[in-house]
């Protein structure tokens, strides 16, 4: 299969578009998770995919056959939904071996596949158990054992961890991650989209990410690109805990910006300062003792997060912004530092949306 | 110290009517006074008192005083043949009515649930139902004109496709199978709205979960529908059961029980000895033997409704 193709698609209820006219591919064999903040159009999308949601406009095209009017139970796709979607009166096996009956997988495939997926899975335990005795966590665990025994081209996750517990969750996608690289070897890569709102989860999951906001996909990179060079300040802001700083420029001399937290101006993108915006990442932030270089600033509030690390709230200049600093070193509020921030890790934006830092720029800096 | 004691207000008759209703019990006891009165008055005592009838011998006719009897109404009741055979055709009664209502009930909620988006769905729907918000008096005078020999349109319909007029409910043949006719005429919309409850009680994604796994239509309704509406679905029977066993006023209407005793449930066996021939212990008896029937049924319905919950708790780990 050569992937999902989306040509023009775009899906509304009345006056609202839940997606808007959108162009996208998904390559074949690829893990793409749609991520975006609650009422973005992701599920939308998906549904739209999974043939249980007719387009306003546009193709959708599986392998270059248009799949647009086809029902749910025509294309060749999986899906694990939100709540995990048993057959309550059959035990665990038999929900896995379902979905290969009606596929018409013969007798001894069929065997070999569930013993795969148990396996991967970790349901040996509770195979002949009833989904009544299972946890919520085990039974979503089942649902994904389900559709990934089926070996279709695409697998579609809709938000699988939003309802179960943390460690359930973390079992659940270590699995996942096994399933991807053991059978990859005995079953045909398959076509992977996860929707989520959950950035951690994107992050550890995704070939590549595409973050979708107001029903459109606003960059798609994989999360490395996403991380370090968003296209919009929105990807600043939504991905990360915190999101990333962002710093507005004020003229310096012709043609020049200066930032708060840098301790020289740059050469102005274009030779216009209006509406310039620096974005760096907490965790990039270097703070040291005052004196030691960088900017002045001083720390406003500290607080504690997880894993003993400190989240520092900084006043450098007329501005605020936050680093996040490891456990050993400590700053209390009120105390004068030194602020680093390096060229490399820095993001220029112009009214939201990025600009490229030509070599003239980072070395002026 | 003494001055604080002597100038401490006893609480008010306010402040100890709050404190009392605060506490846990008094506020629903309290609340649950109507209801228990309503309930004591029209349902516990008219039954304890059909129960002590039941034991005497007392005629409204013959002028005597009841006479205590023990079992011996319930004993007559249980050699007298011609209950047995006016119970045999309520039961046959029952089983065939509820039976083809809840078929033809099923398979109509599930084209009207599958045509969601047809139009004139709506007038369709409310003219399904209209027979079941008819009084059975009413139905039955209108269903009496349609089978009339002779002016009934029935069997002007009959004569017009050259077959001979019938005498529906005058025919001992036919009889049985007319009022039959009617009665789920009359309660199988009871049964589609019982289906539609049951499909809009079934999530939407284990549906589209089903679509998705490619499942029959028949294990569609065999692992979704079925598990989630059956609770519904028996509610629908159970409720239709009892009711049809206390089938009186429709049939009564009809055929008086006849021709002969042909149409003769059970409740217009009880009916007529009770307010024709005035036998008052005897029908009191009979009436307490259809109670536990009734109960019967219920118990039936909540232990096959809690069987999978126990089966589901029995699973070994």
């Amino acid at each position: 299969m050569s992937g999902i193709v989306l040509q023009g698609i775009r899906r509304s209820f009345g006056n609202t578009h839940a997606v808007k006219e959108t162009d996208f591919t998904f390559p074949d064999g690829s893990v793409t998770c749609l991520l975006g903040p609650s009422g973005c159009g992701k599920t939308t999308l998906m549904r739209m995919i999974a043939g249980l949601e007719r387009p306003s406009a546009g193709r959708i095209l599986f392998d270059g056959c248009d799949v647009t009017a086809w029902p749910a139970r025509r294309r060749d796709v999986a899906m694990v939904f939100q709540y995990p979607v048993m057959y309550r009166t059959l035990t665990v096996e038999q929900n896995i071996a379902l979905a290969l009956d009606n596929a018409r997988v013969p007798r001894t495939e069929r065997r070999t596949r569930i013993e795969a997926v148990i396996d991967v899975m970790q349901l040996g335990d509770c195979r002949r158990l009833g989904i009544d005795a299972l946890d919520i966590g085990t039974r979503q665990r089942v649902a994904v054992a389900r559709a990934i025994a089926r070996d279709c081209a695409v697998i579609l996750f809709d938000e699988p961890t939003t309802n179960i517990e943390m460690h359930a969750k973390l079992q659940l996608i270590r699995a996942f991650k096994q399933y991807r690289s053991r059978l990859r070897e005995t079953i045909t890569p398959q076509t992977v989209i996860y929707v989520t709102h959950d950035q951690t989860e994107a992050m550890t999951l995704a070939d590549r990410i595409a973050l979708m906001r107001d029903g459109a996909i606003a960059q798609c990179a994989d999360p490395r690109t996403l991380y370090d060079r968003p296209d919009s300040e929105f990807g600043g802001w939504f991905i990360g805990n915190p999101g990333m700083n962002f710093l507005a420029g004020r003229a310096d001399a012709p043609g020049r910006v200066a930032f708060d937290c840098l301790p020289v101006s740059l050469a102005a993108p274009g030779g216009e300062i209006d509406g310039l915006r620096l974005g760096v990442r907490p965790e990039r932030v270097i703070v040291g003792p005052a004196g030691c270089g960088g900017v002045p600033g001083r720390v406003l509030r500290r607080t504690l997060t997880v894993g003993g690390q400190a989240l520092l709230l900084l006043e450098v200049g007329q501005s605020t912004m936050r680093a996040r600093m490891s456990a050993g070193t400590i700053f209390d509020p009120g105390e004068a530092v030194s602020v680093h921030c390096s060229p490399d890790h820095i993001v220029l934006f112009r009214n939201g949306s990025r600009l490229s830092m030509s070599s003239e720029t980072i070395e002026a800096a | 110290m003494e001055t604080a004691t002597a100038t401490r207000a006893p609480p008010s008759w306010a402040t100890r009517l709050a404190a009392l209703l605060q506490r846990r019990s008094v506020l629903p006891t309290l609340l649950l006074i109507p209801v228990l009165v309503f309930f004591i008055i029209w349902n516990t005592m008219p039954t304890l008192w059909l129960l002590g009838l039941s034991f005497y011998r007392f005629s409204l006719t013959s002028g005597r005083p009841p006479r205590f009897t023990g079992f011996g109404n319930f004993q007559s009741i249980l050699q007298d043949s011609e209950v047995w055979l006016a119970l045999s055709r309520t039961f046959l009664f029952v089983f065939s009515a509820v039976g083809i209502e809840t078929v033809l009930g099923l398979l109509l909620g599930l084209l009207f649930w599958g045509s969601q988006r047809l139009p004139g769905r709506r007038v369709a729907l409310t003219m399904l139902f209209t027979p079941m918000v008819l009084t059975p008096v009413a139905a039955g005078t209108f269903w009496r004109l349609i089978y009339d020999p002779t002016f009934g349109v029935l069997n002007a319909a009959l004569r017009g496709i050259g077959l001979p007029s019938v005498n529906f409910l005058g025919n001992a043949r036919t009889a049985f199978g007319a009022v039959l006719a009617v009665d789920v005429w009359m309660w199988t919309p009871f049964m589609v709205l019982m289906t539609l409850a049951a499909l809009a009680s079934v999530p939407k994604a284990e549906l589209e979960a089903a679509e998705i796994d490619r499942l029959s239509w028949l294990q569609r309704l065999r692992l979704v529908i079925l598990h989630h509406g059956k609770f519904i679905l028996l509610l629908g029977i159970l409720l239709r059961t009892i009711d049809a066993f206390k089938t009186m006023d429709l049939i009564y209407d009809m055929t008086f029980g006849g021709p002969g005793s042909t149409t003769e449930l059970v409740a217009i066996m009880l009916y007529r000895r009770a307010f024709e021939v005035f036998a008052m212990g005897w029908s009191s008896a009979l009436a307490v033997i259809l109670l536990l029937i009734s109960i019967a049924f219920t118990a039936t319905f909540i232990f096959v409704l809690h069987a999978r919950e126990r089966r589901s708790q029995d699973v070994p780990t």
